[in-house]
Order: C-alpha cells, then structure tokens, then sequence
C-alpha cells in the first residue's frame, strides 16, 4: 500500500451520491470552470478531479455482470504533505463546495464540513496500491517558483543575446538580482 | 514484417502520385474544385472522367508517359453530394468527416490563418471533388484545363469553386529557397530502397507497411496472430483509397529573408546560410546538417538514397549539428524520440508518417529582395496517408505546434510557427559554445485554405460513379 | 446533415479531461481472482523497489522517466466503503482495477508509449483483468482503454500551461542558475560574460 512518492500524496474517496440528486450534483460540477476552479483554494493541490462513477463496465469474458447499486463521486487529488493536514485544510476552504457535492451524498455530515465532513471523507478512503511522481520531491511552489524563473531566463536569453559585457552585466543585475528577493 | 509475406499492391487500383511520384518532368499543376448540385448528374460527371484518371500501373515504357495526368478526390461534403447513403458514409474517419475547418483550433489554423479568412470554396462545404491535373508543359495542362471546363459546362449541375495553379520552382526548391519533395517513406513492396525511409532498427532501416498509406492493407498495427486490417470505409468504397489533405500554405518570403539576415548579424559572424540551415535542419540544397554540419556538399544529390540513411541518436543526441526543433527534426523524428537501451529506437515516431506530394504555386520573389512585392505566393500542401487523426495531424499537434516532444517546452515549428507567432527557436552550441536564439516574430506562413479528402481506388470510383454503395 | 462527432480536442480525449496541457486519464477494470493476490503482491514489490532505488540514489524506473507523466497511481478496490442507510451495501463480484494519470501530449501516444515501452508493465499490471488485450496490436488496447475510461467531471491543474519536461527542466535549471549567481559575484563585465555563455551552454537542453 502505497499513497505516498517523495514527500506527494495520493487520496481517493469514494462516496455514495444520494439517489435522486445524481443530476443536481453532476450539473453543480458542469459549473465549474477550470479557471476558477476551487481546487486553487487548496495551493497544494498538484492535480485533482471529481468523476462520477455511474457503473461498472462490464467485459465479456467476466462471468458475472457486476452492477453498482448507486452512483459514486470519486474524489482524487495529488499533493504536497500529509493527508491530515490537507483534509483540514479542504474542510475548511472547501466548504462551500463542500455542501453542494458531498452534502449530496449518503452519510455527509450536516454542514459538511470541519472535522466532522474529514472523518467522513477518511472513513471513504480507500488506500493507493502503487503511486509514482515524476518530482516527487517537488512543492507545488517549488514547481512554479521555478516555471517562472525558467521562463524569465528565457525571455532574458533571447533579448540581451548579443549585448557587450558591461551593458549585458546590468541588464542581468536588474531583471535578476535587484528584483529577485532569494539570491 | 517481409516482402514475401504481404499481399501483393493491386497498383492498377490505387491513384497514381501516391507509393510512386509522377517525377519532375511533370512541372505543372491544377488543382480543381468543384461542387456538384445534383447527385445523378454529378455522377454522370465523375463517369465521365473515369477513362482519364491515373493509375499506379507501371508504365511498360517510361518514354511513352503520358502528356498529362488525371487524379480525382473527394470531400466529405462530395460524398453526401454523390449521393453515398448514411450508412457507408459512417465508415469513414471522423476528421475527414468534420473537415478540416473545423479542426482549425486543432491544427492552429487561428487569427489570420481562420477558416473565416480563408479563401472563398475552401473550407464551407462547397468543395465536393478535386480534381488535380499534373501536365509536362503549360501548354499541355491549358490543354486539359480546357478540357475539363468544356467538361464542366456540359454536365449537369457542375461548377468550378476554386482553382489553384502550381508550378515547380528551380532545382525543385520551395519558395524559402529550400530543397524539397524527396526524403519520403519506404513502403514495403513498394520502395525499401529508399533508405532513411523506413523505420530505423538496430543497425537496419525497415520499410513501414503498406497499410500505413493505402486502405485494405496490413498496417504497423496488423501483428499476429488476429493481423487484422485497420478500419477504413467498407468495400467497394475502402479498399485502395486513402485520405489526402490539403493545404494551401502563402510564405512571406520577404519577411523571412529579412529575418533571417538580422538575426545571422550576430550568428557565427554573419553565416546566414548556416543559420538558414539551422531553422530546416538540411542546408538549402538539401544536405543533412546531421550529416554535414558544417557546410553543404556540392553537388548533393538528393536522390541518392544513402544520402538519405542518416539518424540523430548517434551523432546528434544534444543537437549540436541539427537543433532538436529543426523542421526536419520535427517533421520526421527518425530516431531522435528513441529510448534509452531501446533497440526499436523509431518507434514512437514510425506510425506518424505522411507521404508528401505538394506543389509550389505563385512567382518566385527575385533574389535577393527583401520588402514583399504583394504577389500571392506560397506551397500548396498535398499529403497521403492511412489515417488524417495519428499522422496528418498527430505530426502538425504534437511536432510542428509543439514542442514538449523534443523537451523544448511550448516552442514551434520556426519555419511554419502559427498563424500569430512563432515562439524563440534555440539553435544548440556545441559545448563550449553557447546555444543561439531566434527571437519569437510573426509567422511566415499563413494557411489561406484547406480541405480533407478521400482518395478512392479506381474500382471505388467506378462504383461511386454507378451509385453502387454496397 | 452535418457529421456530428464528439467534441475531440488535440489531445484526442474529451474536453473535460483536459486542462491547458495537462491530460488526465482514469480507468476502471475488473479483476479475476488471481488479481486477488498478485496485485497486492506487485503493488507491494514495486513499491519496496522505488524506495530501494530513492535510498541508492539510482535513477527511477521507466515509469518515472517517461518524461511526458506527471503523477500515476494504480489502486485495487476490494470493497466501497458503506455509509449506512439509504445507501446500499454494495457486493462486488470481482474487484476492481483503478488506473489514474495526469500526463502531456496526446492520449493516443500515451496509450503507444505504454504499449511500446512498458510492454511488460502493461501486462503485470492488468494482465489479470477481464478482457484485457495484449499491449499490441495497439487498436484493440485502445479500444479496451476506451472502453473502460471514465470522463473526468472536473480537472483541475496548479499549473496547467507546464508539461512534466518543462517542470524538471526548471527545476534543474533554478538548480545551475543558484550556483551561477554564487559564482558571479562581484565579477567584472568580461568575467560576468564569459560565466554568462559558460552558464547557457551548460544548461542549453533546460531552456
């Protein structure tokens, strides 16, 4: 069992949507912009998503067909750090969202949220068997820190391309060192 | 998979200009739309046609070639306007089905490259059959222009809606002054010996296979012990056909020439021809950087095909010789996508493949000029293969808008760009020099219109001629 | 009549599963019981073999280098979790095989890049699925992934614009450019020049 690579976590919910709402939920979600998305309330959030899982797939050569008795909302989310610290975090700045997706499922404690809505999505959890990062080692603010920084490089390379040493020097020392709070 | 064990090429079926080019002796061209408002007497029209269209067949004597040749395909909105009913239209691709305009954010055909910009009967649905005429002569393709139009008036229901002339330039060269048109596939049973062609193995290049490029061929992905066939629209209709794009793409050759001389001010003292080089990746007459870094060979000869053989991997990981985003390098990856250890060193690159037949159209701009004289001119972009989606536009997404292929993040095709810009291209130094850059700028290449088509067999022409669907 | 296909995108995946460059895939499949046992077994064996190859310093396995992944997790689900009444105890016949990924590039090379490159670890990880096809021929592996994909209801990425080589070329840049900040200090124009193209050709494949 396996939810964590490097200092990034995995965690999967999976929670049973109460029978009747399945279509207030999934248009709640259609809502959502990507954009705005209110993952971005959770600064260390890498990657995450809501799917509903209305059925199982079946395949023909299963002897059995295998069909789930309600709709799920599965929850996933790459992130830095421990998972208890980052459920608080979501119960707390999610909260709103919150209530429109896992108030709608069986066994959301009123209010969803706080401790009660995290013991809730603990008690769905359901553990990662093998998870792989490619920077495992990695911040979602280290990721952008260093994007960013990647990207003014960049733009300094190709303008200053051809400058003699002097004017090169100071151009250099304006764009990275006087604005620049980490040296 | 051997020669010996694929199906024979029923060449007599399949369109000619496709596994064989006409050759360069055939140095103009007329590429014909026309829009049919009558199923039957479109029909009647295509019937007609019939005994004029151009096979693959091996011509027992080369000196008795014909003074013209005749090639017809067909939109999707062409299909409907034939009269192919809803069923058999299904089976065909869903790109080709929705048309090229509408793939425009797909294909970074954005800005002034929209399909609202783009020429009138190209990219609405009116364009229903192309007709392209290739002739050893100007006077020759009149000729047949002429005969076609007088065609057109007689039958039923028939207009012309665009018509796009195109000529060779010198040397086979396309507008920017490049060599072109040779470096294609090696087709099993068609050409292996076109080395460099195929797909690069351990020590070896194997030729890809047929059904990469023709409908009702084994494909790369026909393996034991199932072999099966890769979809295609069912018989009579599929087999010996094959999708073809169009692309009429107008180059500023000005502004590129411009460019070019401003930035090589600070290349390698002044080496605009190196620079030029650096972008393409093969040196104007057609060199291989990889294979000659640092000056073309005199006299090269592009239809040498060992000339042809080389790969990146060996000599060229870091891209010293050729940049890593050289059109070359992108179009065609060869090995350059290969993996560590791995002996099958092509294989993320060898089902993306398209066979190029394109033309240049407009007049040359007189050497040496600079400021843009207002002529349209430019490279009408024709390619063949099996499925538009994984390699038309597998190639154009994932290599020439992109690229995070080649780890080289978000940068462009510098050649091609997009309809707004290109990104910065890095020419890469060979330690310890540092690499060089080419600062993002305006595109040179616009596209001014586009179509998807259907390239049927012969037998399929005559079927869809008769209206006989199944 | 105009052909009505799905909304594809340049990734070849439904809009939904997509946010600026990020793709994300996700896949259930049903297990035999065989699965049972060597799943845990595997999940347990790669797992031991990742933090062998962290704590030796050694470079990470194919998956991990696969330069266009961003995140992968593999996760077999034995039982859901039963919240009480209304909802209903559910009883799954076979377990079930769930694959997530965010990765760049398009889905349909994604797919290729398993099938040509983790040949093996296709098939010891769904090798006891139903249905489960070997990794080529790709068309019908494809077909099965299609099958057996579930869409996205909402995607979201910190950091949409940046595929997975971007994110290792900057951080391996930051890392040079540290050291380069060190090493100008107090440098004369000419000194800061040289250091400047030493530094560029040094980390050329980061820019």
């Amino acid at each position: 069992m396996s939810n964590r690579a490097g200092q990034a976590t995995a965690f999967m919910a999976i929670t049973p949507i109460v029978a009747g709402k399945e279509d207030e939920l999934r248009a709640y979600l259609d809502g959502l912009s990507q954009d705005e998305s209110p993952f971005a309330l959770l600064p260390r959030t890498h990657f995450a998503r809501w799917v509903i899982l209305d059925d199982w797939n079946d395949e023909k050569s299963q002897p059995k067909k295998d069909h789930l008795l309600s709709r799920y909302l599965i929850f996933t989310s790459n992130f830095d750090g421990d998972l208890s610290s980052y459920l608080d975090e979501l119960c707390d700045k999610l909260a709103p969202q919150a209530g429109e997706l896992w108030g709608r499922c069986v066994g959301c404690p009123d209010g969803a949220a706080g401790e009660a809505l995290k013991e809730y999505l603990m008690h769905n959890k359901i553990n990662t068997g093998f998870f792989v990062a490619a920077y495992p080692h990695l911040r979602v603010g280290d990721v952008k820190r260093a994007l960013d920084t990647r990207a003014r490089l960049i733009d300094f390379a190709v303008s200053s391309q051809g400058m003699r040493p002097a004017e090169l020097q100071s151009a250099f020392n304006a764009e990275f060192l006087l604005t620049d709070g980490s040296r | 998979m051997a020669a010996a064990d694929v199906a024979p090429v029923d060449r007599a079926d399949i369109q000619g200009n496709i596994l064989r080019a006409y050759g360069k002796a055939y140095d103009r061209t007329s590429y014909v739309f026309t829009h049919l408002e009558d199923p039957a007497g479109g029909r009647e029209w295509l019937g007609g046609l019939l005994s004029q269209v151009t096979s693959d067949q091996e011509r027992p004597d080369p000196k008795l070639r014909p003074d013209e040749t005749l090639n017809v395909a067909v939109t999707y909105s062409g299909l409907q306007a034939l009269g192919v009913p809803a069923d058999v239209l299904k089976g065909f691709s869903d790109e080709f089905r929705a048309g090229m305009a509408a793939r425009a954010e797909i294909l970074g055909d954005t800005g002034e490259s929209a399909p609202e910009n783009w020429e009138d009967g190209l990219g609405t649905g009116q364009a229903h059959i192309l007709v392209t005429i290739n002739a050893l002569t100007s006077q020759l393709l009149e000729r047949a222009l002429d005969a076609l139009k007088a065609g057109v008036e007689a039958a039923a229901g028939v207009t012309i809606v665009y018509h796009q002339p195109a000529q060779l330039l010198d040397e086979v060269r396309e507008h920017f002054g490049y060599a072109d048109g040779f470096a294609q596939p090696a087709i099993v049973g068609v050409s292996e010996h076109k080395l460099g062609g195929g797909i690069p193995e351990e020590g070896k290049w194997r030729g890809l296979a047929l059904g990469e490029f023709i409908l009702g061929y084994e494909d790369e992905d026909s393996l034991p012990p199932g072999r099966r066939l890769p979809s295609a629209p069912a018989e009579p209709l599929g087999r010996s056909g094959t999708y073809m794009v169009f692309r009429k793409l107008a180059q500023d050759v000005a502004l590129f020439r411009k460019t070019l001389r401003e930035a090589a001010a600070l290349y390698e003292n002044g080496d605009e021809e190196k620079l030029a080089a650096k972008v393409v990746g093969r040196w104007r007459n057609g060199t291989p950087l990889v294979s000659s870094p640092d000056a073309p060979i005199p006299g090269f000869d592009r239809e040498d095909m060992s000339n042809n053989a080389f790969r990146y991997l060996d000599t060229d990981i870091d891209g010293a010789r050729c940049p890593l985003g050289a059109h070359i390098r992108r179009a065609n990856p060869r090995d350059a996508l290969g993996w560590e250890g791995l002996d099958d060193s092509g294989l993320l690159a060898y089902r993306h493949r398209i066979i190029r037949r394109g033309m240049p159209y407009g007049p040359s701009l007189p050497e040496d000029a600079v400021e843009d004289d207002g002529e349209d001119r430019g490279l009408v972009f024709v390619c063949f293969n099996a499925s538009i989606s994984r390699q038309f536009e597998g190639v154009q997404t994932q290599w020439i808008n992109d690229g995070n292929a080649f780890h080289l993040g978000h940068d462009k095709d510098y050649l091609l760009g997009d309809s707004s810009t290109t990104n910065k291209m890095t020419i890469q130094g060979k330690p310890p020099d540092p690499p060089f850059f080419l600062a993002p700028q305006a595109a040179f290449v616009k596209t001014r219109g586009g179509e998807y088509l259907f390239v049927p067999g012969l037998r399929a022409l005559s079927a869809i001629a008769a209206g006989r669907w199944q | 009549m105009g052909a009505t296909v799905d909304p594809i995108t340049a990734t070849g995946t439904h809009p939904r599963n997509v946010d600026g460059q990020a793709i994300t895939i996700a896949v259930f499949s049903s297990v035999k019981w065989s699965g049972r046992i060597w799943l845990p077994l595997l999940f347990w064996a790669v797992t031991l073999l990742a933090r062998v190859e962290a704590w030796l310093r050694r470079p990470p396995g194919t998956l991990a280098r696969l330069s266009f992944i961003h995140f992968a997790r593999w996760t077999l689900v034995r039982r859901i979790p039963y919240n009480g009444a209304p909802q209903q105890k559910e009883k799954l016949s076979y377990p079930r095989l769930f694959f997530e990924s965010n990765f760049n590039g398009g889905w349909e090379e994604y797919i290729d890049a398993f099938s040509h490159i983790l040949t093996k670890g296709m098939i010891l990880f769904w090798g006891t699925s139903y249905g489960f096809p070997q990794p080529k021929p790709t068309a019908p592996f494809k077909q099965y992934i299609k099958e057996n994909e579930l869409e996205a209801s909402h995607f979201y990425s910190a950091y949409p614009q940046a595929t997975t080589t971007m994110v290792l070329a900057a951080h391996d840049l930051e890392r040079k450019f540290d050291a380069f900040k060190g090493r100008i200090e107090g440098a004369t124009p000419d000194a800061f020049a040289e250091a400047w193209r030493a530094f560029l050709s040094e980390v050329q494949a980061d820019l």
